[in-house]
């Protein structure tokens, strides 16, 4: 009985995590059902909202990692062990590792050289290159390269390779959210204990994922311990106990006071993003791709976004898309491709779910007027023009009527473009017949402008003359 | 006439009698040898009494639809735009004939529509998913190409070749229901029209050009009926509808089994609001679809209360 008793906490700590990744998963694949929990899980990771704070982000995201960082100082590395989707998919790994192999896990030292690619990541972030962050971020590297959706990446082949092979290894090593968290958790006021009872037979070690728990000599580092809680399933004598640090000595010293006062210094500064440095490398491209709504310009989405492609998998319509190699300066972010699917006029789905703001909410009535491009008619390719027959897929799907079939050049229908109304969706590019590049297209711009709102007249009906007329 | 156009006329004409004999299991011959209208227009505004007046002068619905039969009630729900709005069948007509086709012991009865706007959003927003699924139907999806099946059209034809949705290859009965409107494209939108949202790719239409190409889609399989809604009738920025789209307050519904007299009626309709007949109408009734010539036709006018 007891012994079922110390595996409440692994257990509830396991089902937590699985049901958040099982939510966040199926969420990307069924967007409808489960738009609440797309509203919502995304907000609260923490890697997202490093990204938000370093590129100057909402107030609302700020405070949020705020609250989490202080919830981080007191009960640990909570995110890691509950929160993170991609943590919970490494748990997964080693426990179907378990299966196959009883090789134990060994408590090694820290090392600083642990620290490196985190922080490199970091710095290339503040400094305006998000793609080293977009890679090793958990929550961009599970939505953006997920086996669920892109089909079998090769980085999240290694990723799963590393969890098969040394556990938590990539939290501690190769994460930049693990890496923060980590100096946060480092004198966190509750934490697991070792008991009088213990015996130091070192079956905690063997079991620990994170390799923090030296049970040889009843030693913990807190800072890379994720709170998987294994240990207290594991423990023969049931010494191990996770809760407030019971003695004085275990309280914070003046050092690493210092060095959290430090952290909290530099994570302020990043306020001040040299800006001649990030107008760098956020150049502006050959070409005009078109950027999603809700981006501002191409400097407010180069700079907040993390590459993560949450919105690329919303997009009902599939008409988001990473950015190729067409379009270097936007480094994989998401791009509009008429092409593919046209932006729907009444859908926001992509502003609201994006985790770091760098696609702002918008409102329906916003999204009816936000401008991500202009409409560009090549009026000789037109088949209407050229063959003189009936067609009008543009004008049909045009939202705004800013393509409208009217008497045009040639005296007969054609398309007419009032370009004051065009909001630049992409739904014509996508309706014209003419292939491989469509009459009627739409140029992306890089500041992206509100449109006049279409014009509304309330006319009275007419009404027939004859009752039948025919 | 010389010896050839007499043969090519001859043998137009034997190809245009076979399609006619072979198309639909109830041509208008047929209903007009019991003595039935070839074509009914009802005047009224609500919805389910003028269906129930129109059909009950073509002798009941009975005539289309029989027990134990697979039947496709096909309606215009293709833009993310509420039934205010004019763009899709209204919800209480498509609900209605539902109702009224399981009643006579339907099998099974599909709706379906290869929309325009995000087909979710279409679905919802029209109001016809919802109003559909509680009368009794089968709401299918039609957004991707596993639905669809290649098929080559009968004849000489522009398009060679089409994708219809396996639903509507698989109905025995296809009652059409579409709602009347101005068309960008194509002028005007009713009966022949609506086959664009059974069949996969549109664009080789447009290509080709609307006129040459809408009729063909029946050439392969003819609805049963055509049930076009009129009653409040969009007559500028169709399909979609703009803020300063234009309305007629025609008040109508027009059903027959012949969907070019009854994209005629409406085009009449229409005309009345200074819209040009569409040209693919006559090009229907060229094909053997039908009887463009209202004047040949025996027209019944009713007043729905």
């Amino acid at each position: 009985m007891k012994n079922n008793c110390r595996r409440v906490p692994a257990w509830t700590r396991r089902f937590i995590a699985y049901a958040l990744l099982l939510l966040l998963a199926a969420a990307f694949l069924y967007p409808i059902p489960l738009d609440a929990v797309l509203h919502t899980l995304p907000k609260f990771q923490f890697g997202q909202l490093i990204a938000a704070l370093i590129s100057d982000g909402q107030g609302e995201l700020i405070a949020i990692l705020l609250i989490m960082a202080l919830l981080t100082v007191i009960f640990g590395r909570y995110f890691c062990a509950c929160l993170c989707p991609l943590g919970a998919l490494m748990d997964l790994t080693s426990r179907i590792r378990a299966v196959f192999s009883k090789q134990a896990f060994a408590y090694k030292p820290d090392s600083r050289f642990r620290a490196l690619v985190p922080i490199l990541s970091l710095v290339l972030l503040w400094a305006g290159l998000n793609l080293p962050f977009g890679l090793l971020e958990p929550y961009s590297l599970f939505v953006a390269k997920s086996v669920f959706y892109s089909g079998p990446n090769l980085i999240i082949f290694l990723v799963i390779i590393l969890a098969a092979v040394s556990g938590r290894a990539f939290c501690n090593c190769l994460c930049p959210t693990g890496f923060i968290l980590k100096l946060l958790a480092k004198n966190s006021k509750f934490h697991l204990t070792f008991k009088d009872s213990c015996l130091k037979c070192g079956a905690c070690s063997r079991i620990c994922r994170a390799s923090c728990l030296d049970g040889k000599n009843k030693n913990l580092d807190k800072g890379r311990c994720v709170l998987c809680l294994d240990c207290l399933a594991v423990c023969p004598r049931d010494s191990l106990a996770w809760g407030e640090a019971a003695s004085a000595a275990q309280l914070p010293n003046r050092r690493p006071f210092l060095k959290q006062a430090a952290l909290s210094l530099l994570a302020a500064g990043s306020y001040l993003t040299p800006e001649a440095l990030r107008a760098k490398t956020l150049a502006q491209p050959p070409l005009a791709p078109i950027l999603p709504p809700g981006a501002l310009s191409l400097a407010h989405l180069n700079a907040h976004c993390s590459l993560c492609h949450s919105c690329v998998r919303v997009c009902p319509n599939e008409a988001l898309v990473p950015s190729g190699a067409e379009s270097p300066a936007l480094w994989d972010r998401p791009v509009l491709d008429p092409y593919q699917g046209f932006c729907q006029y009444d859908c926001t789905l992509c502003t609201e779910i994006c985790p770091t703001g760098a696609l702002v909410a918008l409102s329906k009535e916003e999204k009816h007027q936000a401008r991500v491009g202009l409409v560009f008619f090549e009026r000789e390719e037109c088949v209407v023009v050229r063959n003189r027959t009936s067609c009008g897929a543009c004008a049909e799907l045009c939202p705004t009527g800013a393509v409208r079939m009217a008497q045009g050049l040639s005296g007969d229908e054609e398309p007419v473009i009032s370009e004051n109304y065009c909001i630049g969706c992409g739904a014509c590019q996508q309706a014209c017949p003419v292939r491989p590049t469509s009459a009627i297209r739409v140029n992306g711009i890089f500041i992206q402008q509100t449109a006049a709102r279409p014009v509304i007249v309330e006319t009275e009906d007419l009404t027939l003359t004859d009752d039948f007329p025919f | 006439m010389n010896r050839r156009t007499f043969i090519k006329t001859l043998a137009g004409g034997a190809l245009a009698l076979s399609l006619e004999a072979g198309l639909g299991s109830l041509p208008s011959s047929a209903l007009r040898a019991q003595g039935f209208p070839d074509l009914v227009a009802t005047r009224g505004t609500n919805l389910t009494a003028m269906f129930d007046k129109s059909l009950e002068a073509l002798g009941g619905l009975g005539q289309f639809v029989k027990s134990g039969q697979t039947v496709l009630v096909k309606p215009n729900m293709g833009w993310a735009i509420d039934p205010a709005g004019g763009a899709n069948t209204n919800p209480v007509l498509v609900s209605h004939i539902i109702k009224n086709v399981l009643n006579l012991g339907a099998k099974k009865v599909y709706v379906f529509d290869n929309t325009c706007d995000n087909w979710n959003d279409a679905y919802q927003v029209s109001g016809l998913e919802k109003a559909a699924t509680e009368a009794g139907a089968t709401v299918a999806p039609a957004n991707s190409t596993g639905y669809f099946q290649k098929v080559d059209l009968p004849g000489e034809t522009t398009l060679k070749s089409t994708q219809y949705h396996e639903l509507y290859l698989e109905a025995d009965v296809v009652i059409n229901v579409p709602v009347l409107k101005h068309h960008g494209g194509a002028r005007m939108t009713a009966a022949l029209k609506n086959m664009m949202g059974a069949i996969y790719d549109r664009r080789p239409l447009h290509r080709n050009g609307l006129d040459e190409t809408i009729p063909e889609l029946m050439l392969y399989k003819k609805p049963n009926l055509n049930v076009v809604e009129a009653v409040r009738v969009m007559i500028s920025g169709g399909p979609r509808g703009h803020g300063d789209s234009r309305y007629l307050s025609s008040q109508m519904m027009i059903v027959s089994p012949d969907p070019v007299a009854a994209d005629m009626a409406s085009a009449k309709l229409l005309e009345a609001a200074g819209i040009k007949i569409p040209e693919y109408i006559e090009q229907g009734a060229k094909i053997g679809l039908g009887v463009a010539d209202l004047e040949k036709l025996n027209i019944q006018r009713l007043t729905a209360a």
